[in-house]
């Protein structure tokens, strides 16, 4: 056997060991809703098929997974990126909202201008209303050491609030029946990749921030401190790294991030603002970010898998009339056979 | 004689995970001896004690007590046994009296009333009997490390015990403290008693054992009594061949040419230091430089200022009144980063604190503080991942760090295996100035050798060690002067000619020259 085999023999060793907890973990959580379901008299065969399959029988149950895979990727990185340095970014949800609500109001505002401009102009005011809304707790964190899991988190609420103000009071279009503002200039509206079924353009904008955030934490200095920081705060400042900036820098990440996912969801889905809009993303991105373990190279084909389930889900309340948490508690039993297996490993070393 | 002997250790085998602790291990320990258990650190010495004691369970192997096959679950049983161990980390409570403690775990005399009155008396008289004074009622958390391992002794001498275990013992204590110490051993064993001396210090050893065992890698490799027996065959058997004894520093010293250089053009300068502790000493107006080609040592009781000292250098505490100079550049003002990155390197003495990350790789530990200089990083801030690795694998090599390889994650290692980490992260690169605090412990024999040798090395190339070390050998061994720290104070500098151990001793119990 030739170095070159026996080394590719090995990476793919480690490869099979590393994904076979997580192989383990899809199989168990899907035998246990299999239970669950055959016991409610439901064909459980078809709701496998309908489950893993919806994606990928259509061309629009395809372009539906990958539209739902940039709100949840983001939103997954958005909560990562903070843990690489240990910190707990749970307020993505609010993030996105502000960063949703300044998107529109600039293409409310200037609904007027050219594409060129106006499209650059309303995502990077979504970042930058993301990044302030976290703004506070990392602001808190790193002059005072404030827990910042409790600071991001009451700020989701306090971000329901305004858009619920900005939609029914401020750019409010009343023929809506909901919570709605009316719609931005055309010049904001992301452009269709294909038209049917439509795909807008902010998958590339997505695939592209899955890389950059890659090459950041993987490949860079300051990915590196970022990671030392995580591991050992005490250890990273006594070897001379800026340990609270490095803090404040990644919850601004994160906070831009989901402000990003916000304004995608106008310019790309909605064309407006609607109270709602968040859904459930920033659950769908932790639990995506905690089944990576926090890798950033993981969280894209993880984001990938939930969104196939998310997909399948709606179809399955569709066609079966299987309520869609039932994807929902998969998940749940992924995530918790995954981290079992950790506890495992743990407990026989 | 012809009595049965206090314990007949059999066969004793003990693995933890694929490392075999013990192998086949047979020991006697008769009344009337000290016997001093000799080994560099994981040769097992503490392993077989802590099985003798209660702490681990053996995986094969028989001890019998006064001839009587016996199992011994747990520490409570050693005592029933009359068997006491006094470990190198002592648990006391504080805010009790030594009295109190003592008698922990005991049932009171005046039981339900807390009166200690007898306890008192009783260890008065064993404190006199021995050797050991102490106040009964002073409290612990206003001893000295010494006072406290005598109550540490005296807690097992009030349960009776047939057969004391000492765990290097003499770490703490300054060399008048081990003389006294030894004396009471030796009233110990007159009584009757059998001593097991666990220590890695052979003048320790020849000094106060009537008989000695060797173990090396899990094995005992010889006992007889001490008058049949050299410091170079004890030596051998240590270390093994893999140190060529001829050449090396920890048994034959510092060879000729090893001198300082004269003048030696300063490489530090501490003018005036004062550090803040909140929790351990202040340190106060410490003036101090190291020289170019110098190794200076910082000899103190552990707990002195040593940590709060090293803090203050790296700018990792707030000081006041302090101007520092590095290589004649003031660096007073300067952040951790930039006094790092003005060349200092640190081998703390903390490791798992200060200077590991265990949920990174073995390569990504030895680059920290490193990472952004060539050829790890590149100009524009990128990662260079082939030369991280690619030095990984050296650093792994040279040093002998036990992993799988530069990938594997850091949470891994062992012990010894992360002072490692620590040391080949300082000592790759020809800092000006190492600060290392406690650089070898939890290091084999032949692992320390090799670090003393790099320590030398960097005298010979003219650059600059400020060594702390609870270690009073270490640094006689090493040092081209020593200052000794006492309460956060410098209380004397010796030159190498001036060098002695009862004088520095006196210093670091706060005795100064002219009392």
């Amino acid at each position: 056997m030739t170095e070159g085999m026996r080394l590719r023999l090995a990476v793919i060793g480690r490869l099979g060991r590393g994904l076979l907890p997580y192989l383990l973990s899809f199989l168990v959580a899907f035998a246990v809703v299999g239970l669950v379901l055959a016991l409610l008299g439901f064909d459980v065969w078809r709701a496998y098929r309908t489950i893993l399959g919806t994606s990928f029988r259509t061309s629009n149950g395809f372009v539906q997974t990958l539209i739902k895979w940039i709100p949840i990727v983001l939103q997954a990185l958005a909560f990562t990126v903070p843990l690489v340095a240990g910190k707990f970014n749970i307020g993505g949800e609010g993030q996105m909202i502000v960063g949703a609500i300044g998107a529109a109001a600039v293409g409310i505002l200037l609904a007027d201008l050219p594409l060129p401009i106006l499209l650059p102009l309303l995502l990077l005011t979504g970042v930058l209303c993301g990044m302030l809304w976290v703004l506070g707790p990392a602001w808190l964190l790193y002059r005072f050491g404030v827990n910042e899991i409790l600071t991001t988190v009451l700020l989701n609420f306090t971000a329901f609030e305004l858009i619920d103000f900005v939609a029914t009071k401020i750019w409010a279009d009343p023929r809506a029946g909901h919570p709605t503002t009316v719609a931005i200039g055309a010049g904001g509206m992301l452009p269709l990749l294909v038209t049917r079924p439509p795909l807008h353009s902010g998958l590339l904008i997505a695939l592209a921030i899955v890389i950059i955030v890659y090459v950041y934490t993987h490949h860079t200095a300051v990915g590196y401190e970022l990671l030392a920081t995580g591991a050992n705060p005490r250890a990273a400042r006594v070897f001379g790294l800026p340990v609270r900036r490095l803090f404040l820098f990644s919850l601004l990440f994160g906070g831009a991030l989901a402000g990003l996912s916000g304004a995608i969801e106008v310019a790309g889905v909605h064309g407006r603002l609607i109270a709602g809009l968040q859904s459930n993303f920033l659950l769908l991105g932790i639990i995506t970010g905690l089944i990576a373990k926090g890798n950033n190279a993981a969280v894209p084909f993880v984001a990938f898998f939930i969104a196939v389930l998310e997909v399948g889900a709606s179809a399955l309340q569709r066609t079966m009339a299987i309520p869609g948490e039932m994807t929902f508690i998969v998940e749940a039993l992924i995530l918790i056979f995954v981290l079992l297996n950790d506890v495992v490993r743990r407990y026989r070393s | 004689m012809n009595e049965q002997p206090l314990i007949r250790m059999e066969g004793i085998r003990k693995a933890f995970g694929p490392v075999q602790a013990l192998s086949d291990v047979d020991l006697t320990f008769q009344a009337h001896e000290v016997h001093g258990l000799v080994g560099g650190n994981g040769a097992g010495k503490t392993t077989l004690m802590n099985v003798l004691y209660g702490l681990y369970k053996p995986d094969a192997g028989t001890i019998y007590v006064r001839g009587q096959a016996t199992t011994i679950r747990s520490p409570r049983e050693a005592l029933a046994h009359g068997i006491g161990m006094v470990h190198q980390h002592f648990l006391q409570i504080p805010a009790f009296t030594v009295a109190e403690n003592i008698v922990l775990g005991t049932p009171l005399p005046a039981r339900p009333l807390m009166d200690l009155s007898t306890v008192e008396k009783r260890i008065a008289q064993l404190a006199h009997h021995f050797g050991l004074e102490v106040d009964p009622r002073a409290r612990i958390e206003d001893l000295s490390m010494g006072v406290r391992q005598r109550v540490e002794i005296l807690k097992a001498l009030y349960r009776q015990v047939q057969i004391l275990i000492l765990d290097e013992p003499t770490t703490h204590l300054t060399p008048q403290e081990v003389d006294s110490l030894f004396e009471s051993l030796r009233k110990m064993v007159d009584a009757g008693m059998s001593v097991v001396f666990i220590t890695h210090k052979l003048r320790e050893v020849m000094a106060v054992c009537d008989t000695i065992s060797v173990l090396r890698d899990g094995r005992l490799l010889l006992t007889r009594p001490r008058t049949e027996l050299s410091e170079a065959m004890i030596v051998r058997h240590m270390v093994g061949t893999d140190v060529d004894i001829g050449r090396s520093v920890l048994f034959s010293g510092r060879q000729q040419g090893d001198e300082a250089p004269t003048p030696m053009p300063p490489v530090l300068e501490v003018q005036g230091l004062w550090v803040a502790g909140e929790e351990g000493t202040p340190v106060k107006n410490i003036t101090l430089t190291v020289g170019a080609g110098e190794i200076m040592g910082i000899a103190g009781v552990a707990g002195n200022g040593q940590q709060e000292l090293v803090e203050g250098i790296l700018g990792l505490r707030p000081t006041r009144q302090q101007r520092l100079w590095l290589q004649g550049r003031d660096i007073s003002a300067a952040s951790t980063a930039q006094r790092l990155a003005a060349g200092i390197a640190y081998v703390p003495e903390d490791r798992q604190r200060d200077g590991f990350l265990p949920g990174a790789s073995v390569a990504y530990n030895l680059i920290l503080g490193l990472h952004r200089q060539t050829p790890y990083s590149t100009r524009r801030g990128f990662l260079n991942h082939r030369a991280v690795t690619e030095s990984a694998r050296q650093h792994i090599a040279q040093f002998h760090i036990r992993t799988r390889g530069p990938e594997d994650i850091a949470a891994n290692l062992s012990g010894g295996n992360i002072q490692r980490v620590m040391l080949a992260r300082a000592l790759t690169r020809p800092v000006p100035l190492l600060i290392a605090h406690n650089p070898t412990s939890g290091l084999d024999i032949p692992s320390v050798e090799f670090i003393y040798s790099r320590l030398l090395e960097r005298k010979r190339q003219g650059l600059a060690t400020l060594l702390l070390s609870d270690d009073l050998d270490e640094l006689l061994l090493l040092s081209d002067r020593i200052a000794v720290l006492y309460r956060g104070e410098i209380v004397g500098i010796l030159i190498r000619s001036q060098f002695d151990r009862y004088q520095i001793g006196r210093l670091m119990s706060g005795v100064s020259d002219h009392d």
